[in-house]
């Protein structure tokens, strides 16, 4: 692994708020994984999926589509989880699971991930940026 | 990386998921497919053929259960691994008992995607090194051979077993039941197969010859050695020297055999030159090799030497469904080449060749269904068109087996009187199984008598005259067919030949 993106790794999991990545020691196990490059794609599919995920999530959840918000929670859980963000995967299964009503679970839910999605920016451009 | 490269295919709707998968498998070493739906996988699996497959249980088409249900009825052998959430365990279980071979639960850290591929690839290598297996031990052909009698499957597993060693192999069987062809299969199935395979008859070649034969000789070594000229050991170096009829090697020839066995090297005759080779030792015999030794004419020190792991043929009386197996096998090829149109036997043909014990076992075999197919023609062999030495034999031992169940039967009426009735009669019955055991033994190995009266009638002449007499009475019952006489006299159309050549260089045929 690249030793900045190691020294990143590192000073990342160090400084976050749990409320996004709160397992972060699968983050680590990622960043040692994949190469800075795949890291990067996997990082910026996950970005995409929680945009696209939580806006399919929004519209069911506007349109009363019960069926609808599963399949985007449950998708929005797959991709959580599969980066180990948990906080976010936890409360996407909760809501598949109907604990609570889904306006409040969407509310929760789009907290996480905005909160998610500026975080991820920032690993992102700590990626990109010069060593 | 894991040292086996794979072809995996992953199927995963969410995008996050799928990507990082892939690119952990990748960073393995594998080839990696994705499909998004269980449709898609299915026809990527039919296609692709991947070796494994990871895969999501909940699909936006159908599920993972029901894709596994599909492809298991398509014969897709690939492995499956799901992949689930903590929450979903329960369902990973379930759809290992449908026939998932492991789960791993998300996330997953390389090492641990790593471990648990090679588990399922090792254990799908495992599964089919077994159907390899099972395929062997049900198999009807090896090297040549046909049959696929328990005695002929014991005879292929120790082959097989003792190819890739050095170790001398040694045959044993009656005339017929292919010793050579054994040897040859030992040399085919060996790390020597690029090199030679050379056979050497010791009894059908002169004892002042042999030694030149095994060891090559010199120009001027004995009269009529007009050149140098390599034995079969040298040209066996690298490769396999079969001795056939081994017990018929003189004794004196067997020491030189024993040192070259126990050195590797030899002289040829003439030269005291010393050759070394790399020679792989099979020999044969019908005899008993041990019975030989005893009588003191095979050297127990080369016994030792060349009696490393035998090789034991069984007749053809005792291999049981493998003579129909066999005589289909003759019928078949010998109508293509005689363009009949048999393509079968009648029961009662088949029960006559089932119950003939073959003393010549499958050369005569091989030339009975020669014998029939050049005389004969029509759909299916019939009882008729089997040779009378054969249907004889048969008879014979249908006989011989009712007499001796017909004596067993009074036996046991015997032993029952004396006996008093026993309980439930278990203990006739087991008698009369017993006995019928022993009595099949025995019928076996009964040999087709002489037609009764012949010895009275027939004149006394010498027995080439005889010979010449039947050959060309042969010849001439068949139009001077040379190839039907032959099958007729049992014989190689090429004996006749030879033997017409010399008559009439004896002046005992016109020429011409």
């Amino acid at each position: 692994m690249h030793p900045e993106l190691r020294e990143f790794g590192a000073g990342y999991l160090r400084t976050q708020r749990k409320d996004w990545m709160s397992d972060l020691g699968f983050a680590a196990q990622l960043a040692d994984d994949l190469s800075p490059e795949d890291l990067r794609m996997v990082l910026s599919v996950f970005g995409a999926d929680v945009e696209r995920l939580t806006a399919a999530l929004s519209g069911a959840a506007q349109a009363g589509d019960a069926a609808a918000f599963q399949r985007a929670a449950h998708g929005l859980a797959g991709a959580a989880g599969a980066v180990g963000a948990v906080a976010l995967e936890r409360a996407c299964r909760a809501a598949m699971a109907g604990e609570g009503a889904i306006p409040a679970a969407m509310t929760e839910i789009a907290a996480i991930s905005r909160v998610a999605l500026g975080d991820l920016a920032r690993i992102l451009a700590g990626l990109d940026a010069p060593a | 990386m894991s040292e086996v490269v794979a072809r995996v295919l992953v199927v995963e709707d969410t995008p996050t998921q799928a990507q990082l998968a892939r690119a952990l498998l990748v960073g393995l070493g594998h080839q990696v497919e994705v499909a998004e739906s269980a449709g898609a996988a299915l026809v990527a699996a039919r296609e692709w053929r991947p070796d494994a497959i990871l895969l999501d249980l909940e699909l936006p088409d159908y599920n993972g259960m029901e894709l596994m249900l599909r492809m298991r009825a398509e014969g897709i052998a690939a492995s499956v691994i799901v992949v689930t959430a903590n929450a979903s365990i329960n369902a990973a279980v379930e759809a290992m008992r449908a026939g998932a071979v492991d789960f791993i639960v998300k996330p997953y850290a390389k090492a641990r995607l790593a471990v648990t591929l090679a588990n399922a690839l090792e254990k799908r290598s495992l599964v089919a090194q077994l159907a390899t297996v099972k395929a062997r031990l049900d198999r009807d052909q090896f090297f040549g051979f046909l049959g696929a009698s328990a005695p002929m499957q014991a005879a292929y597993r120790t082959i097989e077993s003792v190819a890739a060693s050095k170790a001398s192999v040694f045959i044993t069987g009656e005339s017929g039941t292919g010793k050579e062809l054994a040897a040859e299969a030992v040399h085919r199935a060996s790390p020597r197969v690029g090199r030679n395979f050379v056979a050497l008859n010791c009894g059908a070649i002169p004892r002042d010859l042999l030694e030149s034969e095994v060891f090559g000789h010199v120009r001027g070594a004995f009269t009529g050695a007009s050149a140098d000229r390599e034995g079969a050991a040298k040209l066996a170096d690298g490769g396999t020297l079969f001795l056939d009829e081994i017990g018929e090697m003189p004794l004196e020839m067997q020491v030189k055999l024993l040192r070259f066995v126990q050195t590797g090297t030899f002289s040829p005759v003439g030269s005291s030159r010393v050759e070394r080779v790399d020679v792989r030792f099979v020999c044969a015999t019908n005899r008993d090799p041990m019975l030989e030794v005893q009588a003191g004419r095979f050297r127990e020190d080369l016994y030792y030497r060349l009696y490393v792991v035998p090789v034991e043929l069984p007749p053809l009386r005792a291999r049981g469904e493998d003579v129909l197996l066999i005589a289909r096998h003759f019928l078949s090829q010998f109508a293509r080449e005689e363009r009949r149109a048999f393509a079968g036997f009648s029961p009662a043909a088949e029960q006559s060749l089932a119950q003939y014990s073959w003393p010549g076992n499958v050369r005569q075999l091989q030339n009975v269904m020669r014998n029939i197919v050049v005389l004969h023609d029509g759909d299916r062999v019939e009882l008729d068109m089997i040779p009378r030495t054969v249907r004889r034999g048969a008879a014979d031992e249908e006989k011989a087996l009712g007499e001796l169940a017909f004596a067993e039967v009074g036996r046991a009426e015997v032993g029952r009187t004396e006996a008093g009735r026993s309980e439930n009669g278990r203990s006739e019955n087991g008698r009369s199984e017993n006995g019928r055991a022993e009595l099949v033994t025995a019928a076996r190995v009964v040999r087709p008598a002489a037609p009764a009266g012949e010895e009275d009638v027939a004149e006394i002449v010498p027995l080439a005259v005889m010979e010449r007499r039947l050959i060309l009475a042969a010849l001439r019952q068949t139009g001077q067919d040379v190839p039907r006489a032959a099958a007729l006299l049992e014989i190689n159309p090429s004996t006749i030949y030879r033997k017409l050549q010399t008559w009439r260089v004896d002046g005992k045929l016109p020429a011409g």
